[in-house]
Parts: C-alpha cells; sequence; structure tokens
C-alpha cells in the first residue's frame, strides 16, 4: 500500500483579480521506507507542495486534490481538524533555515518536550514531567547531540546551524513520525555539515523504517540519498522515477537540461567547455505560460505543447511530456 | 547582564548631566534676576542676597556656577517657591507620590486592558473583533483628554452621582503620611474605618485612571496588534504548527511571549504621554499631584518651581523608562547577549 498518494494536487493563489495556479495538478506517491528526492529550481512550487501535504499553509493559499491519500484514508473527505490530527501524528517536517524556526525566546529543552506526544507518558503529571525531560534528552542523543544539559538549557540564537538542525530532527522525531518532510534541511549550511544531516536522516531511514521526502534544488547532491525522485518545474509535474532512471535516462526535456548542467554529474563533457543551459529563465507567477510551462524555454517544443500534456507512464518511469527523450537511448 | 546595567546607567548619568544644564540654563533665560530664579528668594534683603550670592559662586565662572547648582540639587536643595515661600522639595515631595500612584496604575490598566485586546484582534484578524477592537482604539485615540475628563464628570458624578469628581480621598478621613503612597498609607494605617477609606480612595481613582489610561491603552492596541500579527507571520509559529500543537498551545507558548517582548519595547515610550495626559488629568480632576501643581506654578511664574518639577518629573519618566528596559531584557533572551547590549 502506498504511503501516501496524491493526485492532481492543485495550490491556488486567492487575488483579487483571477486565481493563481502555484501548483498546478502534481502528482507524488510514496511507499513506506522510501526516500523521494523532491527537486526542482526556487520557485517551483515544492516547498508549497510540500506545507499543502503537512497542512501549514496561510489562508490565501487554498489547496484541491483529486485524490490526496494517507495510508488509503482519503484526507480530503475530512474536516481541516481531523486532517491535522491524523497529519500531525504521523507527518513532520523540518524546515529550510532551523534558526528562524526556532522560538526565539524558548529555551530548546522547553520546546523539545512540547512536542513529545502525550500518548508516550504514563503516570501522574510530576511522573510526566521527568519523563517528558528524559524524552527530549533521549532525542538529542538520538540526533548526535552529547552535551545534551548545555543543548537543553540553551536558547536558539546560542546554538550553531547545524545544531539547530538537529534539534530540528529531533523535534520532528519526538512524534515518531512514519514520513519526514526535509524542505532543503542543508541550505545554508556548510558542506561537512550537510553530510552530517544527511547521514543522520540516511541512517533513521535505514534504522527506523522512516519514509524520507527530501526536497531540494540541487539534483546531484540528492541523488546520493534518495531512491527515487520527482522533478518539478515552475509548479508543474515534470518526471518521476528511480534515482537511476531519473539520473542516467531523462525522459524529459527539463531533467535532461537539469542532468547536463551539472559538471559532477555528466563527466563525458570535455574540460573548458560551455555547460549546457536552458535559454530564458522560470517564468514569474504573474505570468504563467499555458500548457507545458517549459514551453518557451524547451528545445523540443511544438504546437501541441500549448495543452498541457497527459503522463506516460514507461514501466513506473512517469513524464509529462509531448515529445519524451525515450527513443533517443536505445 | 552587567554591561547592559552599566550602559543603562551611563544613559542615565548623561540624561541627567543634559537635563540639569537645561535647568540651570533656564534660570538665565526666565525674566528677572538669576540668582532669584535660581534660590526663588522674591523678597530677600541685599545682605541675604550677598549670602546667596557666595552660597552659589556667584563670582565666579560659569562652569563653577553650575557645580555650586549641581551640589545644591543633590543635597536636596532646589530653593523656594516664589508663591508659597516653601522649599520645592518639600512641595513636590508631598505631590510626587500622589503623581506616582495615578500613573503608574493608569499604565497598569493601561497595559492589562490594552495588550489582551490587540492580541484578540490579530487572532480575529479581519474578522468581527478585530474590526470593533480598532473602531474602539480609534475612537479612544481620537478623544481629547480634557474633554472626555469633564465629560466624564459630567456623567458619572453630575449626572448619574456613581463617582467623586474631585481630590484624591474624602475629607472624612485622616490618613497618617508615612509613604505618601495613599492606597498603602491607608492599609499600613491602624485606623477602623481603614477599609470604608481604601474603598473611598478607590472610588476617587477610578475615574482620573479611565481618562489618563484610555489613550495609551488605545495605543498598546495597536502595538500588541501589529506585533501579534507579526509573530504570527514568523517561521517558528509554522513550525510550531506543524509540530501539532493546537491553536491555543501556539499563541500561549510561543506567540504571547514573542509578542509581548516587542510591546514592552514601546512601553517605556508611552510613558512620557501618560505623564503629560496625568498632568492635564489633574487639573481637571484636582488631583493633588505634582503635574496640577507644575501647570499652576506657569500660570503664577513660579520659575523655580517649573525648574525643580521638571527636573523631577523628568527623571521619573527616565526612571520608568529604565525599568521597562531591564523587564524587556528579563523577557528577551537575545537582549541580554553583550552584543546587543545597546
Amino acid at each position: 500500500m502506498n504511503l501516501i498518494d496524491i493526485r492532481n494536487l492543485s495550490i491556488e493563489l486567492t487575488t483579487g483579480t483571477k486565481p493563481i495556479f502555484a501548483v498546478d495538478r502534481v502528482n507524488l506517491t510514496m511507499k513506506e521506507g522510501e526516500v523521494r528526492g523532491l527537486v526542482g529550481e526556487s520557485g517551483s512550487g515544492k516547498s508549497l507542495l510540500a506545507q499543502a501535504i503537512v497542512g501549514v499553509l496561510d489562508d490565501k493559499w487554498r489547496v484541491d486534490a483529486d485524490r490526496f491519500h494517507w495510508r488509503g484514508n482519503d484526507l480530503m473527505r475530512l474536516s481541516p481538524a481531523e486532517r491535522k490530527a491524523i497529519i500531525s501524528k504521523d507527518v513532520a517536517m523540518i524546515f529550510q533555515e532551523p534558526m528562524a524556526c526556532l522560538d526565539p525566546t524558548t529555551t530548546i529543552g522547553e520546546q523539545l518536550e512540547e512536542a513529545v506526544d502525550v500518548e508516550q507518558l504514563t503516570g501522574f503529571f510530576w511522573q510526566k514531567r521527568q519523563q517528558r525531560k528524559q524524552a527530549a534528552i533521549n532525542l538529542l542523543h538520538k540526533v548526535g547531540i552529547k552535551k545534551h544539559e548545555v543543548c537543553v538549557k540553551s536558547y536558539p540564537h546560542q546554538l550553531t546551524d547545524a545544531l539547530c538542525q538537529r534539534v530540528m530532527i529531533a523535534m520532528a522525531l519526538a512524534r515518531r513520525p512514519i514520513l519526514l518532510i526535509a524542505d532543503e534541511p542543508t541550505a545554508a549550511m556548510e558542506s561537512t555539515n550537510q553530510g552530517q544531516i544527511f547521514r543522520l536522516l540516511a541512517s533513521l531511514n535505514q534504522l527506523k523504517n522512516m519514509s524520507i521526502l527530501l526536497i531540494s534544488h540541487d539534483l546531484e547532491n540528492v541523488t546520493h540519498w534518495t531512491n527515487t525522485i520527482t522533478v518539478m518545474y515552475s509548479g508543474q509535474f515534470v518526471e518521476a522515477g528511480t534515482t537511476e532512471q531519473i539520473f542516467n535516462q531523462p525522459y524529459h526535456p527539463y531533467t535532461r537540461a537539469l542532468v547536463d548542467s551539472s559538471p559532477k554529474a555528466n563527466r563525458l563533457i570535455p574540460n573548458k567547455s560551455r555547460l549546457m543551459t536552458l535559454p530564458g529563465s522560470i517564468p514569474i507567477l504573474q505570468h504563467l505560460p499555458i500548457g507545458c510551462r517549459l514551453g518557451p524555454r524547451c528545445p523540443r517544443a511544438q504546437q501541441k505543447c500549448v495543452h498541457a500534456p497527459k503522463i506516460k507512464n514507461f514501466h513506473g518511469h512517469q513524464v509529462s511530456c509531448h515529445f519524451p527523450l525515450k527513443d533517443s537511448y536505445s | 547582564m552587567l554591561i547592559f546595567t552599566l550602559r543603562r546607567f551611563n544613559l542615565f548619568v548623561f540624561t541627567m548631566l543634559l537635563l540639569t544644564i537645561l535647568s540651570f540654563s533656564l534660570s538665565f533665560l526666565f525674566p528677572g534676576d538669576q540668582l532669584v530664579n535660581l534660590t526663588g528668594q522674591v523678597n530677600a534683603s541685599p545682605e541675604q542676597l550677598a549670602i546667596l550670592s557666595d552660597k552659589y559662586q556667584q563670582n565666579t565662572n560659569i562652569v563653577s556656577q553650575y557645580f555650586s547648582y549641581l551640589t545644591h540639587l543633590f543635597h536636596g536643595e532646589m530653593g523656594y517657591s516664589m508663591t508659597s515661600h516653601l522649599p520645592i522639595a518639600t512641595e513636590i515631595l508631598n505631590r510626587l507620590p500622589a503623581t506616582i500612584e495615578l500613573t503608574s496604575v493608569a499604565l497598569l490598566v493601561a497595559m492589562f486592558v490594552g495588550i489582551p485586546m490587540g492580541f484578540c484582534a490579530a487572532i480575529y484578524h479581519r474578522k468581527v473583533p478585530d474590526n470593533l477592537i480598532l473602531t474602539f482604539a480609534m475612537i479612544g485615540y481620537s478623544i481629547p483628554i480634557f474633554w472626555l475628563g469633564i465629560l466624564a464628570i459630567l456623567v458619572f458624578s453630575i449626572q448619574l452621582g456613581w463617582l467623586p469628581s474631585a481630590g484624591q480621598i474624602s475629607l472624612l478621613f485622616e490618613i497618617e503620611y508615612v509613604t505618601g503612597l495613599q492606597l498603602i498609607d491607608i492599609l499600613l494605617s491602624d485606623s477602623e474605618y481603614k477599609w470604608q477609606a481604601f474603598q473611598d480612595a478607590t472610588r476617587h481613582l477610578i475615574l482620573p485612571v479611565i481618562v489618563v489610561a484610555l489613550a495609551p491603552a488605545t495605543i498598546f492596541v495597536r502595538l500588541a496588534r501589529s506585533a501579534m500579527l507579526e509573530v504570527l507571520d514568523t517561521h517558528y509559529i509554522k513550525a510550531a504548527n506543524a509540530k501539532g500543537l493546537t491553536f491555543s498551545q501556539i499563541i500561549y507558548r510561543h506567540a504571547m511571549r514573542n509578542a509581548i517582548i516587542k510591546v514592552i519595547r514601546d512601553v517605556g515610550l508611552q510613558f512620557a504621554n501618560l505623564i503629560t495626559i496625568a498632568m492635564v488629568t489633574e487639573v481637571i480632576f484636582s488631583w493633588p499631584g505634582i503635574g496640577r501643581w507644575l501647570i499652576e506654578s506657569i500660570y503664577q511664574r513660579d520659575y523655580t518651581a517649573i525648574q525643580g518639577g521638571l527636573i523631577v518629573l523628568s527623571s521619573f519618566i527616565f526612571i520608568v523608562h529604565i525599568v521597562t528596559d531591564f523587564v524587556y531584557a528579563a523577557l528577551n533572551p537575545l537582549a541580554r547577549e553583550p552584543q546587543h547590549g545597546a
């Protein structure tokens, strides 16, 4: 059974004149224990999608989906309160800027303690207090923070970014989630710290069978850590498949360009040659092209592309393009 | 924290220095003889004036004159009132407690009413409660104080007869002077009509406090509302939401503390405003405070009193300012860091 199954999810920005589809009919499925990468440029709607899954979007966004199943439950039929109860029990999210996501006036310990689920505690309230403290310390140990006495007493501004991110992960683990959504967990971090955070996530996946949705703008970086990848462009679904499929045989022109633009990913290119890029830049929300949003930049675009393409499935490798590159690899 | 305290103290010393320079220069700028303005000895004989001139080092240069003025100030000698011929220090000591009582109660009322209302408005952003509270804030802020005070007396004292219109306490009660703060003195006294006196003093306090507190409360409403909206929009509230906390948990544990910090910063600033309002209100309600005394001194051209009142009132405002700074630092861990100590 799929852990999460989203079909045609749209996120609409309600403005005065006409609604803007910031995310336009995106599909996402995840199995249990899977690490899926969600890749796209900044502004491609990947963070929005993640926040829509967790349900923390503001009132100005409207979420709509043909299917939104969580372990077989249809979440679209539930009221927002029921949906929040289910989601906050099983799904946790860590955000881009860990420092900004911790309350600056509350100590780390207090913030960790309040994340601990009540159901894990037993006994009277004074016993629960003690258990909460212990649970917070255990969580810190779990994410590799050994000096828990210092950490529990400090305020977020006294810790480094990487430590804050570890605390955020600890907080996310407090409810023992089945799915962890990591929204660019290593943005603005040094590469050594990046490695530590990714290794921590990978070990959690292996030891606890926790599924992870890893959101990143950096295709090359996530390939080391993911089983499957979904690519988005400008709020539209582009391509999904296993990491090998996406990386070695991308069917969509956009993914092809993404892979080619990375020097390490594509070792075939000679030294000092120009990297492949697509002309133009990602369209702004006010002026989105009709049909396939890559159309104006796509090297393979034809007249048909003014209509949004249907998703084609080649043995689990899904691609949303009228003219996929499938035949060019035989 | 030590650096923080030292910086505040430093600021206090320098501001007082400037204030005393201003007050000293006023004695030159006011019409009449400078020595008379400074001491308030209007009917002194030439011999007495000679002694005074010696005491205030009138024959030396202006800097040592200023320092001799400072020395007198530190000894609590602010001269004599030109009208009542009493020492200014005694006059102020008799009146300042009443003002402290009125303004501190009004400040507390303004904070405890205004800040929760502002939070409420922010939580129900762009809904009916928000609009109602904003309307109230707009109206309350626009009403002139002198008009509101007279209206309050007309309605509640004269027409309805619920509350007394003037003074601090009914003349029937005799309260021993201990601290000068009427309510505390009543509680300390061993009179058998203690509770009646307390009730009476509270009834006297209600109308002036409401009049003084109204405008600051409306400012607090708006400050608290915008602070809360700002906080509710931050990442850590979103993260707390994703953590699975309920809305009320988020408000009570995270949003309120962060929003209050932003408001506390401005309380000290608003206090100066509140003192001005209190001065006008004291005149309307015949409150025996320093504000009314100062305004009367201005009418009577009592230059010595004006100088003394200026110094005392401004240092009072300044002390409240520093106290709010310390409360701010106690609430906000970021402000306690040395690099944010400014």
